[in-house]
C-alpha cells in the first residue's frame, strides 16, 4: 500500500471528521443570526433573536442562576479538591488506593442514576430539590475532575522541595502555601476551569435536582425543546457553546493535554 | 518523600482529605445506598402511603417483557454508538498521533476535543436543527444533488445514532490519542527495519500497544450512552423510548421512584458487569 | 554548633531492616563521613538525625537535647540534597533568605545575612538569579548557602558533590573543607565515593545492610579494617586468607604475632612490589605467580597475578614494574607490616 496514499487519505478522514464536528455547532450559530423564526432558508442576516434574549426574563435568570451555581461550584469544588490532591501525594498511608479508585464512581455511573439516587437522598433527608441540591451535586461531579488535574500536576513536582523547606523550619502550611501551591498554580487553574465547565454544561443532574421555577440554563433550554423551539433558544445555545469553548480554550493553556511537553 | 505518619500528621492528612471525601460520600455514596433501600420499598415513604419492604419492583423487571426488551434496547445502542465511536475516531487519532508533527498537532488535537468541552443539550439541539425536514440538510442535499430528496431525519433512530456519535466522539480520540502518543516511535522503527509493512505493524504492534487506551474510550461512551434519554427524546421523538426514557418518566412523570430506583439498580449492576470484563485491558492502561 | 549522637537507632520498614541498632558519636565542629554500599542505611541514617522518619527505637541528641520526638522544622539543621532542590519560583537571594524569612529575623538583618552567606560561597552577585539560569556548580553552592544562613547547629549533606563532575567534584571538596572549617558547624555527611569520605572526613562510619561496620579515624579505618568488608569496601585489599583457611603455598609469608587461626590476612594492592626474579632481601614476604594482565593506567601500573586460582592485584608507580609480559612467571613482595590482620574475619 503506498504510504503517501495512505496518508493523505488519513488526512482527509481528519478533515471530514472535523467537519463533522464543527458543522452543526457552525450551522446553530449561523441559524441564530437568520431572521426568518423557522429556520426557513434563504438567509437573512438578523440580531432580532439575541435582541429578544436580551428581553427575555426567564432564560437571562436562569443564565445568572447557571453561571453563580457555577462559580460557587468551582470555588469549593478546587478548593476541596486541591486539598486532597495534596494530601494524597503528600503521605503514605494505606487505602490510598482505594481511595483514588473511589474517584471514578462519579463518572463512571451514569448520570441518570446518579441524578435520581441524589434526588432519592435529599428527599429522603428533608432537603429536597433546589439551588442547594444543585451545588452539592455538581461539587460532587467536578471534585474527581478537579483532583486528577491537580494530581496530575503534582506528579510533575519534585517532593525534595518539600523536605527541603521543611528542613529550612517550614511548617505544613507553610510549605504549602510558599512551595507547593506556586507549583501546582497552573494545575489549580486548569482544574478550577473544569470545574466550571463541568457544573456550567451539566444537564442530567440539574434536571433532577433542580426546583421547576429555579431551572439552570441547560434544564431550561431542554423544557423549551419539548415545547416547541423559539429561534431564542438558539441565540442563547450559541452564547453558551461560544462561552463553554472559550473557558476551555484556556484551561488548555494552563494544563497541558496530550501529555506533550 | 514521604512523611512518618506521626500523630500531628494524621490529623493533617485526615483534615486534607476529609471535606472532599465527604462531600463525595454525602453526594455520591450515601444516595446510591438510599436507592438501593428506596429500590426494597413499595412506595415512596414521604406521603400518607403506607409502605413496605418488597422486591415487587425488581420482581416487576421480569413479570413484562417490555423492561428488559428496552434494556436490550438501550444496549443495543451503546453498542451501535460505541462502534461507531471507534471505527470513526480510532483512525483520527492515528493520523493524529502518528502523522502530524509540532504545533500543528496540538493546534488539530484542541480542535478537535474543543467540542467536547461546549454543552452536549445545545449540540444535540444544533443537530435537530440540521437534520429537521427543511432543514439545512435536506436543503443542502437539495441543491447539490440533481434530484429531489426529501430527507427528514428527525425522529429516527439514525439521528439519536447521528447526535450521541457526535457527543461522544471525542471521548475515543482522546484516549486513543493519549495512548498511541505514548507509543516509543523506536518500537515502529524496529518494525519496519525488520521488514513488516505499514499494515502489519499496526495490526501487531500498535494496535495491541493502544489497545487499553481504545477500550478506555470504548468504556467512557458505553456506559452513559447507555443510561441517555436527552438524546433519544429530543432526536428520537416517539421512536425514542429507551431504558433511560423510562428510568426518567418514573421520575418526573409516573412518580413511581421505587420503581425507577429499582430500574436504576438493574442499570447499574449490567454496566458494572460491562466494566469488570473491561477491567483487564484498562488496568494495562494504567501501567 | 552542636555534637550529635545516635545511640541504639533502630528503623525498620515492613520487614526490612533499614537501621539495625546504631550507634555513633559525631563530636561538635567535626566533618563526618558516612560510607557504604546502596542500601546500607547510610541516607536512613541522615535522615533519621534530620528528622525526615521516627525512629523504632533509639534516640538521637542534637547539642543538649534529645531529639527523636521532635520534627524535623524544629531541630534547627541546615541540609543540602544530592539534587540542591532550589525552589524554581525564587531567586537565588530568597532561595538562600527562605530559612530567614521563616525565621522572621527582618528585613534588614535577611540581606545582610544572605550577603554573608553569599560571599562565603563566593556567588555574591547572583542574588538576582533564579536557579535554572545557574550551572550545576552554583546551584550546589547555593544550597549549600542557604543551608548555613540560618546558623544551624548541624549540616547535614546528602550525597553533595555526587552530581558534579570529577573536576568541578574535586573542586568542590576543597570548598566544602574550607568552608567547614571557616564556620565551625558539626557536619554530617553521606556518599558511596570512598575517595571523596577519605579526603573530606575527620571521621567515617561504614555501614553495610543497617549496621555500623566500622567507625573512626579514616587512616585508623583504612589501616585496621576491622572485617573484610571493610577491608575490600576501603580502599582494595588481597585477601590472602580466610578464616580458617590456609595460606599461598609457594613463597615466605610472615605471619604478624596477633595473627591467630581465626583472623584474616589481607595486603593492600598498594604496598606489593612486583619482580621478575625472586627477591632476595632479607625478612619480606613474597610469593610468586604468573602474570595475567597489566594494565597502564597514567602514573599508575595495574598488574594482575595469578596463583592458586586467585587473582592477586598489584598496584605500583607503571616505572617501577619490571619489563615483564604476560604469561610470565612474577614475584610480589611486601614488608611483613603491611600484612593486615582482620580480626575475626
Amino acid at each position: 500500500m503506498n504510504g503517501r496514499v495512505l496518508t493523505i487519505a488519513g488526512r482527509i478522514w481528519l478533515g471530514a471528521i472535523l467537519v463533522f464536528l464543527y458543522a452543526p455547532i457552525l450551522i446553530m450559530a449561523l441559524m441564530s443570526f437568520n431572521a426568518s423564526p423557522f429556520y426557513q432558508l434563504p438567509f437573512e442576516f438578523s440580531t432580532r433573536w439575541y435582541q429578544a434574549l436580551g428581553a427575555n426574563a426567564e432564560i437571562r435568570e436562569a443564565a445568572l442562576r447557571s453561571v453563580l451555581i457555577a462559580l460557587v461550584t468551582t470555588t469549593i469544588a478546587t478548593v476541596l479538591g486541591t486539598a486532597a490532591s495534596i494530601a494524597l501525594f503528600r503521605y503514605e498511608f494505606p487505602g490510598k488506593r482505594a481511595l483514588r479508585i473511589l474517584l471514578f464512581p462519579p463518572i463512571a455511573i451514569p448520570w441518570l442514576i446518579t441524578g435520581t439516587a441524589m434526588l432519592i437522598f435529599f428527599f429522603g433527608i428533608g432537603m429536597g430539590r433546589g439551588t442547594p441540591a444543585v451545588i452539592i451535586g455538581h461539587v460532587a461531579l467536578a471534585l474527581p475532575y478537579v483532583i486528577v488535574v491537580v494530581s496530575a500536576r503534582l506528579a510533575t513536582f519534585d517532593a525534595t522541595l518539600e523536605d527541603a523547606a521543611r528542613a529550612l523550619g517550614a511548617g505544613p502550611w507553610m510549605v504549602t502555601r510558599r512551595v507547593t501551591l506556586p507549583w501546582i498554580a497552573p494545575g489549580i487553574i486548569a482544574g478550577a476551569l473544569f470545574a466550571f465547565a463541568v457544573s456550567f454544561d451539566q444537564f442530567v443532574v440539574s434536571y433532577f435536582l433542580s426546583e421547576p421555577g429555579d431551572a439552570t440554563l441547560p434544564v431550561l433550554i431542554y423544557t423549551a425543546i419539548r415545547k416547541g423551539f423559539t429561534p431564542e433558544i438558539n441565540a442563547v445555545s450559541t452564547i453558551i457553546i461560544v462561552v463553554s469553548m472559550l473557558v476551555m480554550l484556556i484551561a488548555a493553556r494552563y494544563s497541558k493535554f496530550g501529555g506533550e511537553r | 518523600m514521604s512523611a512518618a505518619l506521626a500523630p500531628r500528621d494524621r490529623l493533617r492528612l485526615l483534615g486534607l482529605l476529609t471535606p472532599a471525601y465527604l462531600w463525595l460520600t454525602v453526594a455520591i455514596f450515601l444516595p446510591l445506598s438510599a436507592m438501593l433501600f428506596f429500590s426494597l420499598l413499595s412506595d415512596v415513604p414521604f406521603g400518607d402511603a403506607p409502605w413496605h419492604v418488597t422486591a415487587d419492583n425488581y420482581l416487576a423487571f421480569f413479570q413484562t417483557t417490555t423492561y428488559a426488551k428496552l434494556l436490550w434496547k438501550s444496549i443495543k445502542l451503546g453498542l451501535m454508538v460505541t462502534l461507531a465511536c471507534v471505527l470513526v475516531g480510532y483512525p483520527c487519532a492515528y493520523v493524529l498521533a502518528k502523522t502530524i508533527r509540532g504545533r500543528a498537532r496540538e493546534a488539530l488535537f484542541l480542535l478537535v476535543i474543543l467540542p467536547f468541552w461546549s454543552n452536549s443539550l445545545v449540540r444535540i439541539f444544533s443537530w435537530a436543527i440540521v437534520l429537521r425536514g427543511n432543514g439545512v440538510l435536506e436543503v443542502g442535499l437539495n441543491a447539490i444533488l440533481p434530484f429531489e430528496v426529501d430527507v427528514n431525519l428527525m425522529f429516527s433512530t439514525p439521528a439519536i445514532v447521528i447526535g450521541l456519535v457526535h457527543s461522544y466522539l471525542p471521548y475515543v480520540i482522546l484516549t486513543s490519542y493519549l495512548a498511541l502518543q505514548a507509543i516509543d516511535d523506536s518500537l515502529i522503527d524496529a518494525g519496519r527495519s525488520m521488514g513488516a509493512g505499514k499494515l502489519t505493524i499496526l495490526r501487531r504492534i500498535v494496535l495491541p500497544l493502544s489497545l487499553p487506551g481504545l477500550v478506555a474510550g470504548a468504556v467512557l461512551v458505553f456506559v452513559p450512552v447507555v443510561g441517555s434519554f436527552m438524546e433519544p427524546r429530543i432526536l428520537g421523538g416517539r421512536v425514542g423510548t429507551y431504558y433511560g426514557t423510562v428510568i426518567e418518566d418514573q421520575f418526573v412523570a409516573v412518580f413511581n421512584w421505587p420503581l425507577g430506583a429499582a430500574l436504576s439498580f438493574i442499570l447499574l449492576a449490567v454496566v458494572l458487569l460491562i466494566l469488570a470484563v473491561a477491567s483487564p485491558v484498562l488496568r494495562r492502561a494504567q501501567a | 554548633m552542636a555534637e550529635v549522637r545516635v545511640e541504639h537507632v533502630t528503623k525498620t520498614f515492613g520487614d526490612f531492616r533499614a537501621l539495625d541498632d546504631v550507634t555513633m558519636d559525631f563530636p561538635d565542629g567535626g566533618f563526618f563521613g558516612l560510607l557504604g554500599p546502596s542500601g546500607s542505611g547510610k541516607t536512613t541514617l541522615l535522615r533519621a538525625i534530620a528528622g525526615f522518619l521516627f525512629l523504632d527505637a533509639g534516640r538521637i541528641r542534637i547539642g543538649a537535647d534529645w531529639v527523636e520526638d521532635v520534627p524535623v522544622e524544629k531541630r534547627e539543621i541546615g541540609m543540602m540534597f544530592q539534587s540542591y532542590a532550589l525552589f524554581p519560583n525564587m531567586t537565588v537571594a530568597d532561595n538562600v533568605g527562605f530559612g530567614l524569612r521563616v525565621r522572621r529575623v527582618g528585613a534588614a538583618e535577611e540581606r545582610r545575612r544572605i550577603g554573608e552567606a553569599l560571599d562565603l560561597v563566593r556567588l555574591g552577585d547572583f542574588g538576582d538569579r533564579k536557579p535554572h539560569q545557574l550551572s550545576g556548580g552554583q546551584r550546589q553552592r547555593v544550597a549549600l548557602a542557604r543551608a548555613i544562613v540560618t546558623n544551624p547547629r548541624v549540616l547535614l549533606l546528602d550525597e553533595p558533590l555526587s552530581a558534579l563532575d570529577k573536576a568541578l567534584r574535586v573542586d568542590m571538596q576543597i570548598e566544602l573543607k574550607r568552608i567547614q572549617r571557616e564556620i565551625g558547624i558539626t557536619t554530617i555527611f553521606v556518599t558511596h565515593d570512598q575517595e571523596e569520605a577519605l579526603a573530606l572526613s575527620d571521621k567515617i562510619g561504614i555501614l553495610k545492610d543497617g549496621r555500623m561496620i566500622q567507625a573512626g579515624p579514616p587512616r585508623e579505618v583504612y589501616r585496621n579494617p576491622i572485617d573484610i568488608f571493610a577491608a575490600e569496601f576501603l580502599g582494595e585489599a588481597n585477601i590472602l586468607r580466610r578464616p580458617g583457611g590456609t595460606l599461598p603455598s609457594s613463597g615466605v609469608i610472615h605471619l604478624p604475632v596477633t595473627a591467630t587461626d581465626a583472623s584474616a590476612l589481607a595486603v593492600r594492592p598498594e604496598n606489593m612490589t612486583l619482580s621478575a626474579t625472586e627477591p632476595v632481601a632479607e625478612g619480606l614476604s613474597k610469593m610468586s605467580g604468573i602474570l595475567a594482565q597489566r594494565v597502564f593506567s597514567g602514573a599508575l601500573g595495574i598488574c594482575l597475578v595469578e596463583r592458586d586460582g586467585t587473582v592477586v592485584k598489584v598496584i605500583a608507580r607503571d616505572e617501577d614494574i619490571p619489563d615483564i609480559a604476560e604469561g610470565d612467571t612474577v614475584w610480589i613482595s611486601w614488608k611483613p607490616e603491611h600484612t593486615i590482620v582482620i580480626p575475626g574475619g
